[in-house]
């Protein structure tokens, strides 16, 4: 009776606070903004609202019983460019650094929730399922967009090697996963267990593997659209090295971090976002330092780096523990922010534009995702729930895909256009009620500590 | 050539970390104060600045501006908390009244000295000219406690009662050197906008005070029901930007807008000892981040200004003596304390810095990075030159 009234009490005050904050900013929004000081000053407001609006809306279909991160993406939606432009394009781009330190950061939190022990206890399920997800996402998309796609009136124009070509292209980025999603979701569901470790496990490994399978259908569609397909080799093996030195020196700052946390320990919190943002930089860096000095294109991924580094924490020192608690010290912050900013970028007017395709694609998506499961679940003899449950956990996508979009788009310009729209407009999908299907399986699997 | 800046910042990164752990570093004494105040990470912001690395180059400060609005909130409202009254009930008025008087004088004095020394110097117009006496010598005003933190125990142990009023001075003084500069906000407005900066005074002073009344409103809503720890951090943080950039928009300063904040809510909000926690748990890393960020913007193309900020260092000195002079002379409930507790004074750090870091980022003109660079050099000075007359301050106290 108490939390009833407690709850009602908190769902007013959230929803009167909202309108107030609201008000205000609409209020300060047609203020003259003279000079670069109040437009960096309305800046400033704009990020401290969104966190305030995401952290109450979140609160509120917490109340639901929604996923604290479908609060964030949904403020983000409402705030961003495509709907009331509180936050503006700009904006946006400007906040693209803190968003890249926030991704760092969630990647370490990702290799740090990896736990050797019990990822070899699971192998073969996290094998079979990689793979599986793999051919049959790929597959049921690819099919479904060759026979299907011309039917569609926003890819109606598209020639039919073009189409062949687009559906190798969106097979592959179907595939991908947000790993950022699902470590924010277990972690606000205190989810354990083999099936969490297991769909962590395979996000994780899928977001390394979908890179690799990208430059595959890369070289396979400009084979298809009349390019040349022979650079396959060199392409394969700067991928290679990316991976492996990534892989390298995340071991390395993984080492740094837990002698830091063994003989100093302090301000660890502090220290970890100061890393994050120094691999950030450092990756930018010396990609620029590579070009110039060496003509060499060599692009070190921070994600990978960070969660080799978390990795090697959690699994090669016996600083795991504390450093898992730091991270998770300031997470919340940098969830909300990550979040509501990544709702921010979802782009509703590619959603307007090719619905009808966007939805059809998503539904063929699940499908893929539900026989890849099952089947791996079947195969590998886990729990009959689990198989009939997980693919409600691998919906999520984010990051990554839009990142594989804008690098076809420059690779072919001829369907770059068509392909980004339909990815944005996929992601907008997956983005929005991934989350909420992933909340929902750890409740229904009995993982999550909080429901 | 940036490879071996990289390698050198990393070996700095990991022996700045270490010093945490061992503050017992047997270094001289002008060593130990400028490594165990956080200075050299003034030196770290200014060798991953523009200036040598470039990694921190002025599109990421652009881009990190949100994280600098967070360190001038997180300041204000740390600062605000200091003015507990109930707390300050507890202390003699006197003390009060000396710490106030003792600043206005060091402020009055500086301003004096950096007025007239300023055109000498630069061509600077007559509005930007009063603004910049006004900051530098709202600076000047402020102390720093770290000098004092770092006695020795037997120090502490027989100088309590002077060490304890030092304490008081230098935990309060930044109030009126606060409000000063709260002002040169409203003067740079009327600068841009040529109505009366007085006009201007009135009228922003009361709308500070309303949108401050509502922002402590929208706290205490979110305090009045319990929230776990990292929840408390995200509201601070929000609370904390969003006010700060309310205060750029509306032409004041973030810093004392926060400052407001703080206050009110230690005076009035039933959960302050949580947000105090909050604020105080992360005090230390948000100062040298602010370090690192000065230093960034830190630009020593001058020969003239090692000199200059001698001078400013001079007037400071003189200013700090002689406020310390009058304040234990003018009160007779004082008059026990040693005449020259200006020497006991002259840590610049902490609430300095912040206001510097403000005037940086609210009112940045042709020759502001200049003064910052020579204010900060006044402060490595006073770091090298505060423990000695401490010391001696201490050895002649009775």
């Amino acid at each position: 009776m108490v939390d009833l009234y407690q709850s009602k009490r908190n769902l007013a005050t959230y929803i009167l606070t909202l309108f107030v904050v609201t008000l205000f900013a609409l209020w300060l929004r047609h203020l003259d903004m003279e000079s670069s000081w109040q437009k960096a000053g309305m800046i400033n407001f704009s990020i401290g609202f969104v966190l305030l609006l995401a952290y109450m809306s979140a609160q509120i279909l917490k109340i639901a019983r929604l996923p604290l991160i479908s609060g964030y993406i949904i403020v983000g939606i409402i705030v961003g460019p495509y709907v009331s432009g509180f936050l503006t394009n700009d904006m946006i781009s400007r906040f693209g650094f803190i968003n890249d330190v926030a991704l760092s950061f969630i990647a370490l939190t990702a290799g740090g929730a990896l736990h050797l022990q019990a990822l070899k206890k699971r192998r073969k399920s996290i094998v079979l399922n990689i793979l599986f997800l793999t051919l049959v996402v790929f597959g049921f998309v690819f099919v479904f967009f060759v026979f299907m796609g011309s039917n569609f009136s926003f890819t109606r124009n598209l020639s039919s090697v073009q189409v062949i070509a687009f559906a190798v292209l969106i097979g592959v980025v179907a595939v991908a996963r947000s790993p950022s999603s699902a470590i924010a979701i277990i972690s606000e569901c205190r989810a354990s267990g083999p099936f969490t470790e297991t769909v962590l496990a395979v996000t994780v490994a899928m977001d390394v593997f979908v890179i690799v399978l990208f430059t595959v259908a890369l070289t396979v569609a400009r084979v298809i659209l009349g390019g040349s397909g022979m650079m396959g080799t060199q392409v394969f093996m700067a991928v290679f090295v990316e991976m492996a030195v990534s892989f390298f020196l995340g071991a390395l700052l993984g080492k740094g971090i837990s002698f830091y946390v063994d003989r100093i320990w302090h301000d660890l919190p502090l220290f970890l976002l100061f890393l994050a943002f120094g691999v950030s930089k450092l990756s930018m860096w010396s990609d620029n330092f590579m070009i110039n000095c060496f003509d060499i294109h060599l692009h070190l991924e921070p994600l990978l780096i960070c969660m080799s580094a978390g990795f090697v924490v959690q699994n090669f020192s016996k600083t795991g523990v504390y450093f898992m608690e730091s991270l998770e010290s300031v997470s919340l912050p940098v969830y909300v922010l990550f979040f509501s900013l990544a709702g921010a970028s979802l782009n509703f007017d590619a959603l307007r534009l090719c619905w009808l395709l966007t939805l059809c694609l998503a539904v063929v998506r699940v499908a893929g995702i539900f026989c890849a499961t099952w089947l791996a679940g079947t195969v590998a003899g886990d729990l009959s729930l689990h198989n009939r449950s997980a693919w409600m956990a691998y919906l999520t996508q984010a990051g990554v895909a839009i990142g594989l979009a804008q690098i076809a788009e420059r690779e072919f310009p001829e369907i770059g256009m068509y392909l980004t729209t339909v990815i944005l407009a996929l992601i907008f999908v997956n983005q929005v009620i991934g989350p909420v299907t992933f909340k929902a399986v750890l409740n229904r699997v009995g993982e999550a500590k909080i429901r | 050539m940036k490879i071996v800046f990289a390698l050198l910042i990393i070996v700095f990164l990991a022996f700045s970390g270490y010093h945490l752990t061992f503050r017992s570093l047997k270094l001289p004494l002008f060593a130990r104060e400028f490594y165990l105040t956080g200075t050299e990470f003034l030196f770290l912001g200014l060798l991953l600045g523009p200036q040598f690395l470039n990694l921190l180059d002025t599109e990421t400060l652009k881009g990190l501006e949100p994280v600098g609005a967070l360190l001038l909130g997180w300041i204000g409202l740390l600062f605000g908390f200091q003015f507990e009254i109930v707390k300050l009930r507890r202390f003699p008025l006197d003390f009060f009244k000396a710490a106030i008087l003792e600043s206005f004088l060091t402020f009055a004095l500086v301003f004096f000295g950096v007025y007239y020394t300023l055109p000498l110097f630069f061509e600077i117009p007559e509005v930007r000219h009063i603004v910049l006496s006004l900051t530098l010598s709202a600076a000047a005003a402020c102390t720093a406690q770290t000098g004092l933190a770092l006695l020795s125990s037997d120090f502490t142990a027989q100088h309590q009662k002077t060490l304890g009023f030092l304490r008081y001075v230098s935990s309060i003084d930044g109030f009126s050197a606060l409000l000063i500069f709260g002002m040169v906000f409203f003067f740079r407005k009327s600068s841009m906008t040529g109505i009366s900066w007085v006009g201007d005074l009135a009228l922003g002073t009361a709308f500070l005070l309303v949108i401050s009344a509502g922002l402590v409103f929208l706290y205490i809503v979110f305090m009045s029901s319990h929230r776990d720890e990292s929840e408390l951090a995200l509201v601070v943080i929000a609370m904390a930007v969003l006010t700060s950039g309310v205060a750029s928009i509306l032409h004041f300063s973030p810093l004392v807008a926060n400052f407001f904040i703080g206050f009110c809510l230690v005076n009035l909000c039933r959960q302050k000892e949580r947000l105090f926690k909050i604020l105080v748990g992360v005090e230390k890393p948000v100062y040298l981040l602010l370090l690192v960020f000065l230093g960034a913007y830190w630009k020593l193309d001058s020969m003239w200004l090692i000199v200059l900020a001698a001078v400013y260092c001079l007037y400071r000195f003189i200013g700090k003596l002689f406020a310390g002079f009058m304040v234990t002379r003018l009160s007779p409930g004082l008059s026990s304390y040693p005449s020259h507790l200006g020497f006991g004074l002259l840590a610049q750090g902490g609430l300095s810095l912040a206001i510097l870091f403000d005037f940086q980022q609210g009112i940045s003109c042709d020759i502001s990075t200049s003064l910052i660079s020579l204010a900060l050099l006044a402060v490595i000075y006073n770091e090298f030159l505060s423990p000695y007359l401490l010391v001696r301050l201490l050895k002649e106290d009775k």
